[in-house]
């Protein structure tokens, strides 16, 4: 291999990328366009959820203490950012509304709940008082929120008033406290956007090659296919590099995300990606004969890194039979390092066994990428 | 002396032989015409012989070397019929990219592409991406990009298609003047005027050779006064009375 002829394939795909101002903006604007988009959409707590209160609670009068209503003291602990409040004296009409699909849950204090309460604390009685919820469970998510904050809001009133469950959870953070979901996030689509636009910018680059016939003109010079393929390595490892510069910089300044190991090894990380992913491309453009199929392959490239990466949601949400497939899924690796990395403060005694598996794809994919050029009609 | 030898070279794809037993001899320091209808297998053997495409059977060799072969690329100049230019590249750019795959120095590139883009008549547009040009200045790019590193032995697959009239002759002018320095040409071309200037011509058909000469010996073979009639002769011979050749098919 001649160094000279790889520099200049390389400074060759630079030049072009720099002069096709649409290929630019795909390097550039569309990564961060993807990171603001997904994180504002789904860091945001979910807000002013529709549920109307039925309070029939007569509450207890208590001799010295006075009345006391436990209904009022939950309902005031109601987070009501999180839950948006109506008050209804009937329930029926509540229920009807529900149904109606005008809430998305109804709670409801019977007239004893306060007698009841007090009853249960007793020791021996036996007794239990119950908030009855009515909910439409059609969208799980806000459902889920609607159960977390009521049960909180009991929780809450019970240590208010002297009364604490026998058990607790002590809960100390190893690793990543106050995490927000864009520390856990910003890592993941880094190397979820350079894996996408590499791999789509190698794909449709060389199917240009292919189709003009650059491939075959260069290949009559002493330019080696194992050169070539060298040369846009180094140029896109480069470009995957500054990709994610930009965007954990944005991560930094936009969502204050943490940072607590070594930055360079992220980018380690994220560069050995862009060399597996650039093979990539190269490998599957030999199976297209024009441009436009460029498209057909973006399922192929989109979906399995889209489900078994862990970019959106942890690996341990798809069935257990499906999470091999995990491993042949290249981006995976790159986000569990540079999450490693940046939320646990991980160094490369930690994540070698990642970059390990970066480093055998890219070696097969690049040797695959070379024999796939060599091969001659 | 040659420059090029093919012996019993064939090329298959499936059943269909592009190349049939091509048994090509180009002296070193000729213009050679390689002629022939569509599909004769010009492109082909153009291809096998830069090393572009595997041959089936046969030995091929240029320059003294069996190819393929990678220790004679740097000899080699081949311009294949698309133009198969960067075209997100200037035209600058894309000369000084073929010149460095040829292992030259920013002052050797410098020095050749300022002559080759005056010989082109492309100076004023160094700096303009490709992909502004016409398709003929895309052509005379292209062949400039060809000559840089100063090749011994050039492989033209029609290199004057889109180009004017006034600018084919100056082309011919330019080969001639490779031609006196030593460099081999080998080109195809559909115009039989300017075939006139090949100091030998070969026909091909069917992936075989079936005529070679100086042109005027061609010319008197045939019994035609140009080399239009010629190769009509050579063409049709053998077709079928519907026109069609006998075999069929064929590839570029």
């Amino acid at each position: 291999m001649d160094i000279g002829r790889i520099l200049a394939v390389s400074k060759r795909v630079f030049i072009d990328l720099k002069n096709d101002k649409r290929s630019l903006a795909l390097i550039i604007i569309a990564p961060l366009f993807s990171m603001a988009v997904f994180g504002l959409a789904f860091s945001g707590e979910v807000e002013n959820i529709g549920v109307i209160i039925v309070n029939h609670d007569n509450g207890m009068d208590i001799p010295v203490v006075g009345n006391i209503d436990f209904a009022d003291q939950v309902i005031d602990n109601i987070d009501h950012d999180t839950l948006d409040i109506q008050e209804s004296d009937d329930l029926a009409t509540a229920i009807d509304s529900l149904e109606a699909g005008d809430a998305w849950a109804v709670i409801y204090f019977s007239e004893n709940y306060t007698a009841n309460t007090m009853a249960s604390i007793i020791p021996f009685t036996n007794a239990s008082s119950e908030i009855e919820l009515y909910i439409d469970m059609s969208n799980v998510n806000l459902a889920e929120a609607i159960i977390i904050e009521v049960n909180s809001a009991l929780m809450a009133t019970m240590e208010e008033n002297g009364g604490s469950l026998p058990v607790t959870v002590e809960r100390t953070e190893v690793y990543g406290q106050n995490a927000e979901f864009m520390d856990f996030f910003v890592p993941g689509i880094v190397s979820f956007a350079v894996y996408l636009f590499t791999t789509l910018l190698t794909l449709m680059a060389f199917i240009g090659e292919r189709v003009s016939g650059t491939l075959s003109r260069v290949l009559a010079t002493p330019l080696r296919e194992s050169e070539i393929v060298s040369g846009y390595a180094l140029t896109f490892s480069i470009v995957g590099t500054l990709q994610s510069i930009f965007m954990i910089v944005v991560g930094i300044l936009a969502f204050d995300v943490m940072i607590e190991g070594n930055i360079l090894l992220v980018f380690a990380v994220v560069a050995l990606l862009a060399i597996v992913c650039q093979a990539l491309g190269i490998l599957l453009s030999s199976f297209a004969q024009r441009e436009a199929q460029a498209a057909q392959f973006l399922p192929l490239i989109v979906m399995p890194a889209f489900l078994l990466s862990g970019v959106f949601w942890p690996l341990e949400a798809i069935p257990a039979w499906l999470r091999p497939a995990s491993y042949f899924v290249p981006p995976s690796y790159s986000i569990t390092a540079a999450r490693s990395v940046m939320i646990r403060g991980w160094g490369l005694d930690m994540i070698w066994m990642d970059m390990v598996a970066l480093v055998i794809f890219a070696l097969v994919l690049l040797a695959l990428a070379v024999i796939s050029l060599k091969k001659k009609g | 002396m040659l420059a090029v030898k093919t012996d019993k070279l064939t090329k298959n794809y499936g059943d269909f032989k592009a190349l049939d037993g091509l048994e090509l001899q180009v002296i070193k320091g000729e213009i050679y015409g390689l002629l022939g209808p569509n599909g004769a297998g010009k492109t082909t053997a153009i291809k096998v012989l830069v090393g572009l495409l595997k041959k089936t059977s046969g030995t091929a060799q240029v320059l003294d070397a069996e190819i393929p072969n990678k220790q004679i690329a740097s000899n080699i100049g081949f311009m294949p019929q698309e133009t198969a230019m960067y075209i997100g590249l200037t035209v600058h750019q894309n000369m000084e990219f073929f010149g460095k795959l040829f292992g030259m120095s920013k002052e050797q590139i410098a020095i050749k592409e300022a002559e080759l883009l005056k010989f082109v008549d492309l100076e004023d547009w160094k700096d303009e991406l490709v992909q502004n040009l016409s398709g003929g200045m895309k052509h005379r790019v292209s062949l400039a990009c060809t000559l840089i590193h100063e090749p011994d032995v050039l492989f033209l697959d029609e290199p004057t298609v889109g180009v004017d009239p006034k600018l084919r002759a100056n082309f011919w002018k330019y080969f001639n003047k490779l031609k006196e320095n030593g460099t081999t040409v080998i080109i195809t071309t559909h115009y039989m005027d300017e075939a006139r200037n090949c100091d030998r011509v070969g026909f091909m058909r069917q992936g075989k050779l079936i005529a070679e000469g100086i042109p005027y010996e061609i010319m008197k073979d045939t019994g035609t006064d140009n080399l239009e009639d010629a190769f009509l002769h050579y063409a049709t011979i053998g077709e079928t009375s519907d026109g069609r050749m006998p075999d069929g098919g064929g590839v570029e």
